[in-house]
Order: C-alpha cells, then structure tokens, then sequence
C-alpha cells in the first residue's frame, strides 16, 4: 500500500495540486468567517450610507 | 483565516505609499495639478481626491508607526487582522485611484483621438472602463513583479469589499421600475433569467466543467454580467480565475451581440419597443444594451428606455439565482438541504443586505420612489425649472413663424412651454398631482419627439431653439445627490474589489480552467438571443410599458 502511494508520488507530480492550494490559499479571505466577513460588509454599509443620507440629504 | 505565514515586511513601502499620498493630495490642493486634471475631465473630483488623500496618508503613517512599535514582536490577533492588511489596503487604493482619475479617462481621450481612423470609440466597443482595467492591470502584476509581499494580506479584503459594492447596487433601484413592467414582461425575463441558468448548468454537467465554474457562469449569463458574477461567487465557492472567465465571456459576447443585434433588428423590421425588449434580454453588460439600443434607434427613446428597464429587472432576480444556486450546490455536494438550510442557513447575509438598500431605495429614503438609479422627474412648479427670459424668447419667436412638420402633441407641448414657461401638466390639476404629472409627462414627450427628429433630420429647428428645448426638458430632470453618491462609493468599491481580483488570476489558474467556459458561454448566450427573438417577434407589440 505505502509502496502504491510513493509510486504513485512519482509518477503525478504534485505541482498542479501545489498550484491550485496556492490558488485558493490567495482567494481566502481575511476573515474568520464568511458570516463574520459579510456582517461587515453589512455594517459598514449601513455606516457609509447614514453618512451619506446624512451629508446629502437631511443636512443638506 | 488570516495568514500567519506572512511574516512582518519591511515599512518602506508603506511609508513610500503614504508619501505618495500625501503628495499627491498637496499638489491638488495647490491646484498645481487643476489644468492636467481639467483636461483630463476628473476635476469635479477634487474634493474627492483630497480628502481621500489625505485620509489615506494619515492612516498609512500612522499604521507604519505601529507596526514600527511592534516589530520583532509576536502577531496578534490585531497584527494580523488590522496592522498587516493595512499596506495592502493602501496599495490597492493606490492603483484604484491611478485607474479612476488617470487610467481610464485618458483611455476614453485617446479613443476619441483614434475616431477618425477607426470610425468608431474603441473603449466603448471594448468596454474599456475601471471594472475591465482594473482586472488587467491586477492580472498584469501578479503575472509579473508579483503580488509584493507587503500587499499580500490586503490583497485578501478584496472580496470583501466586492461583497459591499454588491450591497450598494441595490439603492440604485427601486420596486416602481418593476411595477412599469406588464405581467408578461416580467414572466419573459423571469423566464429567460432562469432558463440560461438551468441551461448552464446542464451545459456544465454535460462538458464535465467543476461545478463552481458552472456555477458562476450561469449566474453571470442569466442576470447581468459582472454584478451577478461577484455576488454568486462566494455562493458557489468559486475561485478568481473562474470569475475573470465568467466577465471576459460575457463582455466578449457583448461585443459581439452589439454589432449583430442592431443589424438583425433592422433587417427583419423590429419595432423600438421590439428591439428594447430583444437587447434588454439578450445582451448582458448594461453599457452594451444602450450602445445596441442607440445603434438600432438614435430617434426614439423608447428603445433605449425599455431595453434598459427589461435590463434591469434582470438585476432584480439576483436573490432568486442565489437561492438557486445555493441550493443546486449544497445538492451537488452530497447534501440533502431543505427549504429552511437553504434560505435560512445558506441565504448569504450579502445579498440580504442588498435586498434591504432596495427595499430602503422603494420606499423613496434616497430619493422619491419612482426614481432610476437616482434619476427622477420633478414638474412641481419652481423658478428653477423655467426656461430663461431669452429662450423664452427664442421660443415664441419660432412659435410665430412656425416649424413646419410638427404633429398635434408636439405642437401642444410646445405651445404650453411658452405658456407656462416649464415644462408642466394643467395649472387646475395642480392638487391633483397624478393627473398633473401625467399630462406633464406627455409634454416632456412631445418636446423630446421634437428633439428627436430634429435630431435625425426629419425636421429643421434652429439651433438656438434645440437649446432651449432641450434646457427645458433637462430642468425637470433631477438627480438625486444621496444616490449619485452612494452609486460613487459603489464604483469605488468594485474598482478596488475587482483590482484584488485580479491579483488573484494567475496564467496557471486561468490555464487550468480551460476554453470550455467560453463554449458554454456561447452557446448559452446564442441561445437566449435565439429564442428571446422569436418571443419578442411573436409575442410584445407596442404595449410592454404601462
């Protein structure tokens, strides 16, 4: 079995496999959590669009 | 997770940003860079570009002396979180603000110039604008110097920030575009909406293509381009490489459907209203809708405004395609979901958001509830929506002599504008203001046929009165100030968003995902332009807008 698995090293190079977690390792996010990421995104929408309703509209 | 591995960079290049910044913001506030930036057209955004500057410059040095205090220290959650993604932040904001002040309009200068020899503006034909720079110029570095090691966990905030535009999107909108649309309109894009996702899908199962690559590109080919794409994405789990496939296919069938559309259109004799509804369903990317739109009709604006409301409704579907999605992909994955895991558990939060600014949007919180993207009509009668004491001049004078070719309305609204020196409904249905708008309404129409066919020379006006008419329809028109900029914080937010997208493709990534993408997108579009025709031939006549 061991000796299946190293031939088999061998013979696919893992360097597609290296890529593509390198791929995905870049594409992960900042966050802890997709929840976490898109509360945020959330919130400080809402920051920004109270600031702008605020600038434009019931200050203006 | 955040990376770990990324060790403390050098400050260098953060203060070097910072300082960069800063000088930048100096050199505009003396008005040192007003002529370069007026000829550039972005001079309006000084305001803009001086307070981001600054703002940005602050934060960077401040970081810099942070991250100073805590070198040789072990990360903290805020090291890595906060301290680290900083740079890269600022660096990407960098390049943002190269491409939005300098990039893309000296791609739209240089297009003009190339108009004589080209016979046409390539960056519109190409759709050269910040989303498709943006892209570029982060593919370009990545492939090239490389992602710099300081930028590498900021690169990370970038979907992030998409996510925020995608929320933004929906302010532009609102529910009374909708209810414009008859049942059967919307059933027709409903219809097509999901049609060429379920079509991808399939396409996708039968070539063998990773369900994340499927998933992404019937999302894009079934609502509208690059906004679907970004907000099904994170749904489906789908990778960089895989997203910049999805909007390079739908841009380049664009390209493709702008010039066969307006062509195929005349050759079998569309309607305007036909063509509207035809382009509105069959082109993707908005800005190509209106140029096919233009193309097909320069004369009645009824194409472009119904190619345009059926193009938007599209964007409207969004929620659906994500629950489809969600669902079709939890499925694939070997899980059984029920109706509650998938809205309830797998609804990303997101896309709520975006549902939440619409229906915010709807009920007139950024501007009356009629509007579009911000725009909406106002004949409320005001001294600011008269036309001058010398266009009104301008206006009887022509009225005497008489403008040969004008039918009933036109001549109607044209005699009105005089009279009330707006345009506006009956003075006596003032406090009526549904009948009071509408038969302003139709004023506003019968000005712009005016407008319209002097324009394609079906009548002669001088260019004196052209002015003045098109003054007067221009007063009614108003903008939303809290829309245009909530709309200009969204551009910012995909600028920068689809920078780090970019920075994500490398050759490997976009090697590994092969043409098969761009088969099924062909196939896909070719498809829905296909069957859209035959419907919008048999099926819509004149009356799709009530």
């Amino acid at each position: 079995m061991e000796e299946n698995i190293k031939l088999e090293k061998e013979n696919c190079p893992t360097e597609t496999d290296q890529d593509q977690l390198e791929n995905e390792e870049r594409a992960l996010s900042v966050f802890a959590s997709e929840k976490n990421e898109d509360l945020t995104a959330l919130t400080l929408v809402l920051i920004v669009t109270f600031v702008v309703l605020l600038f434009t509209k019931w200050l203006a | 997770m955040a990376n770990s591995d990324v060790g403390r960079p050098s400050n260098i290049p953060l203060m070097t940003i910072s300082g960069l910044l800063l000088l930048y913001g100096v050199f505009v506030m003396t008005g040192l860079f007003t002529p370069l930036l007026k000829s550039l057209h972005v001079h309006k955004q000084i305001d803009l570009m001086e307070v981001l500057c600054f703002t940005a410059a602050g934060l960077g040095f401040a970081t810099a002396l942070l991250r100073q205090a805590r070198m040789n220290k072990p990360m903290t959650k805020r090291d890595i979180y906060v301290l680290e993604t900083i740079p890269g932040i600022l660096f990407i904001m960098l390049l943002a603000m190269g491409i939005r002040w300098f990039l893309e309009p000296v791609v739209g200068i240089v297009s003009v110039q190339l108009v004589p020899l080209l016979g046409f503006k390539i960056h519109k034909v190409l759709n050269l604008n910040y989303v498709v720079l943006g892209i570029i110029i982060g593919i370009i570095i990545t492939n090239t110097w490389g992602i710099p090691k300081f930028a590498a966990s900021g690169v990370k905030t970038a979907r992030f920030v998409l996510k925020m535009g995608v929320i933004l999107l929906g302010a532009r909108y609102s529910f009374a575009e909708l209810a414009k649309l008859g049942m059967v309109s919307v059933w027709m894009i409903g219809f097509f909406v999901l049609g060429t996702v379920f079509f991808v899908l399939f396409l996708g199962n039968i070539f063998r293509q990773p369900k994340s690559m499927t998933g992404v590109l019937s999302a894009g080919m079934g609502v509208c381009g690059v906004s679907a794409t970004v907000a099904c994405a994170p749904v489906v789990r789908a990778r960089c490489s895989e997203m910049a496939y999805t909007i390079g296919t739908i841009l380049g069938f664009g390209i493709l459907c702008m010039f066969a559309f307006p062509t195929i259109g005349k050759i079998v004799g569309m309607n305007p209203t036909q063509f509207g509804a035809w382009a509105g369903t069959g082109i993707l990317n908005s800005a190509q809708v209106a140029a096919a739109c233009l193309a097909f009709n320069a004369v009645d604006i009824k194409t472009l405004k119904v190619g345009e409301i059926f193009n938007i409704t599209r964007v409207l579907f969004l929620p659906v395609i994500v629950l489809v999605l969600a669902s079709w992909y939890g499925r694939r994955n070997g899980a059984k979901l029920s109706f509650k895991e998938v809205v309830v558990d797998k609804f990303p939060i997101f896309i709520l958001g975006f549902l939440l600014l619409f229906a915010m949007s709807s009920v007139g919180l950024f501007s009356p509830p009629g509007h579009y993207k911000g725009k909406y009509l106002d004949f409320s009668y005001n001294q600011r929506t008269e036309v001058t004491p010398e266009e009104l001049t301008v206006l009887e004078n022509a009225q005497q002599t008489g403008i040969p070719g004008l039918d009933a309305s036109e001549e109607a609204a044209f005699a009105d504008l005089i009279r009330q020196h707006q345009i506006a409904g009956d003075f006596n249905d003032r406090d009526n203001k549904e009948a009071f708008d509408a038969t302003a309404r139709k004023r506003m129409a019968g000005l712009e046929s005016i407008l319209a066919r002097a324009k394609g020379r079906e009548i002669v006006i001088s260019g004196e009165v052209k002015s003045a008419l098109t003054h007067a329809v221009k007063q009614v028109h108003k903008k939303s100030k809290t829309i245009v900029t909530l709309t200009d914080a969204m551009i910012w937010f995909f600028a920068y968003g689809l920078i780090g997208l970019g920075m994500q493709i490398t050759r490997k990534s976009l090697a590994q995902a092969g043409g098969w993408p761009l088969v099924m997108g062909a196939i896909s579009g070719v498809t829905k332009a296909a069957l859209s025709f035959i419907v919008v031939m048999y099926f819509v006549r004149d009356v799709v807008l009530k």
